[in-house]
């Protein structure tokens, strides 16, 4: 409960402080992140946060918090745009990292399931999220 | 002749009381569509959600 208040709190300081997160550089992709997300211990999760299914280290576990962090922070824009909730965007986003963007092998959670690795087909997606993207 | 009148009237009497009473609830019907509307805000956002992921590939590792 503390945790999540920090990085909301965090991730408002974040929002507030850099004003558009949409004009942040693009970074290259293959961090430390990425390598966690291949090996499985990383993983998407359907509130759209990322989670940790494993065993990583701190560099790691530090990284994953702070891209949670910008991606509220980025939720948080979106839905002031739209007149909608956080948690909205959120889960929007969510439907879309687990349809077209985890790969097999990958890991994936959906609510406060279990992680679970995604196989040869398309991961079966909560009823909320629409099937056209 | 008296037993079919007798008849006559226990079947009259018979089929009034099987009359089906259509009656109104006292009280409202109530339809939930709190799920609804959460999915169709969902649906709305799918393409804002497509863009900001393609916007911020640093936020989208993959």
């Amino acid at each position: 409960m503390t945790r999540k208040m920090l990085m909301f709190a965090a991730g408002a300081a974040v929002a507030l402080a850099s004003g558009l997160i949409m004009t942040a550089p693009a970074r290259a992709q293959s961090g430390p992140v990425a390598a966690a997300m291949a090996a499985g211990t990383v993983g998407e999760q359907a509130d759209g946060y990322l989670g940790i299914a494993g065993t990583v280290g701190a560099d790691v576990r530090s990284e994953v918090e702070s891209i949670n962090i910008k991606r509220r922070a980025a939720y948080t824009q979106l839905a002031g745009q739209r007149g909608v909730t956080v948690q909205d965007v959120a889960a929007a986003t969510g439907c879309q990292t687990l349809s077209s963007r985890v790969k097999q092998g990958q890991a994936y959670r959906i609510g406060a399931g279990p992680w679970q690795t995604k196989g040869a087909g398309a991961i079966s997606l909560p009823a909320y999220c629409a099937t056209a993207g | 002749m008296k037993t079919q009148a007798i008849m006559i009237a226990a079947l009259a009497a018979s089929a009034l009381g099987g009359c089906i009473q259509v009656k109104a609830p006292d009280k409202p019907i109530e339809i939930n569509l709190n799920v609804k509307v959460q999915q169709e805000v969902v649906v709305k956002l799918q393409r804002d959600a497509q863009d900001l992921i393609q916007n911020n590939p640093e936020l989208f590792p993959q």
